[in-house]
């Protein structure tokens, strides 16, 4: 049993797995928890297509007049639109959740505890062993086991992310898209339904007081503040998504030397970013 | 006739946003030329500008599904390779666990202790069941 246990050769053995393996798994576990971290606050932006939809036919009841004992708006386009973003997003944060939590240490951080209380029972028979051994043991089994299975660990994420790097920049880009181009443009028709209400009360001299029109005014721009304050959360959110996907395509350009420091380095570059970003588009939220 | 891309769908969008815009300028630029009826349908006009610039933009969205199936389902397979690979790993806590089990009752039956014998076996076939 001593031999078996012989400590000097067991360090030998481990030595070379444990000295790399923290390292690398690390940095893509921290990489891939900002990245999905930043993803999530989409669903900080409050703001959807169909909630879109239903401003609009709600601001168009009203500038017209129109009384209805139940407003009915033709959202259709704009559910199916959300539905297409929900689908991309879904993916994305998918498989960042799951690099994630592949690469964290605890995954490979196996209890022993319940084979070591085994081994201290002092009653297996004729075998007696050393209580200090039998800590050793434990410790050294459990870092073996973990480094064998980082080793397994590294060599599948960077398979994955071989794998998925050029499908998560398509989608990265796309999502981009759809928020900074088609969420942000709905806005920006927003904007201009709101200044064409404003400027016809204005214009038809329908608002005879001081107070009237000042109080139109206060409306005009306490609305118009709004709108502005979501279109900076979400060009603040597209920027994050760029550097998600630059921050991924280190990770694949490195791939095959993950466990490299300089990888750590370049990759806290983009987390700290994101990090930047996200404190940037809380300070909005608000 | 080829298929709208999402690209040209936006373009279009923006095309009717210019529109509603000039629409509204003009019609501010002449406001006290123009006869209500001529108000009517400048009005009329930009609202619908800017409701089909609002409608082609979602469509905008919902014509890049078409564009992004095959990275969807690239992700969705790796993902769930992903998932595969971490409850392999999952599974290494439960042999572990096993094994401790199998090692108590093995000094349970040394022992001759039924009772030891009896928890140990529970203990094992809590050990099996986890996870």
């Amino acid at each position: 049993m001593r031999s078996f246990l012989n400590l000097k050769n067991l360090l030998f053995l481990i030595a070379p797995f444990s000295i790399f393996s923290c390292v690398n798994l690390k940095t893509v576990q921290g990489f891939s928890n900002t990245s999905s971290t930043g993803l999530q606050q989409f669903e900080e932006i409050h703001y959807t297509f169909l909630d879109h939809c239903q401003d609009r036919c709600f601001e168009i009841a009203v500038h017209e007049f129109q009384l209805e004992r139940e407003l009915e708006c033709e959202c259709g386009d704009f559910i199916s639109a959300d539905s297409v973003t929900q689908v991309i997003y879904s993916t994305l944060k998918g498989y960042l959740l799951g690099l994630g939590e592949l690469a964290q240490n605890n995954l490979t951080t196996y209890r022993t505890n319940d084979l070591t209380g085994a081994l201290t029972a002092q009653q297996l028979g004729p075998v007696s062993i050393d209580e200090s051994v039998v800590g050793a043991f434990s410790a050294l089994s459990n870092t073996l086991l973990r480094s064998t299975t980082d080793f397994y660990r590294r060599r599948k994420i960077a398979s994955y992310i071989e794998q998925a790097n050029d499908p998560l920049q398509v989608l990265l880009m796309k999502f981009e898209q759809i928020v900074q181009a088609n969420l942000k443009g709905e806005l920006q028709f927003k904007k201009e339904r709101l200044y064409g209400n404003f400027i016809e009360l204005k214009l038809n001299n329908t608002l005879e007081s001081d107070f009237e029109k000042r109080k139109a005014g206060e409306d005009y721009y306490n609305a118009l503040l709004e709108i502005n304050r979501l279109e900076k959360m979400i060009d603040i959110y597209a920027k994050s998504l760029h550097e998600i996907a630059d921050g991924h395509q280190v990770l694949y350009d490195k791939r095959d030397k993950l466990s490299l420091k300089d990888l750590a380095v370049d990759l806290m570059d983009y987390s700290s970013e994101i990090q930047v970003l996200y404190t940037e588009f809380n300070k909005l939220n608000q | 006739m080829a298929n709208l891309t999402s690209e040209q769908a936006k373009q279009l969008s923006d095309n009717f946003f210019v529109l509603s815009t000039a629409l509204l300028d003009f019609r501010v630029a002449n406001w006290d030329s123009l006869s209500k009826e001529d108000h009517q349908i400048l009005s009329d006009a930009r609202s619908k500008s800017l409701e089909f610039g609002e409608q082609i933009l979602a469509l905008a969205t919902s014509l890049i599904m078409n564009e992004v199936a095959e990275s969807l389902d690239t992700i969705h397979q790796v993902t769930s390779d992903i998932k595969g690979t971490i409850k392999n790993l999952k599974n290494i806590q439960k042999g572990l666990n096993i094994a401790a089990a199998i090692l108590v009752l093995g000094i349970a039956v040394l022992e001759k202790d039924p009772g030891k014998i009896g928890e140990s076996i529970k203990g094992m076939v809590g050990a099996w069941g986890e996870g």
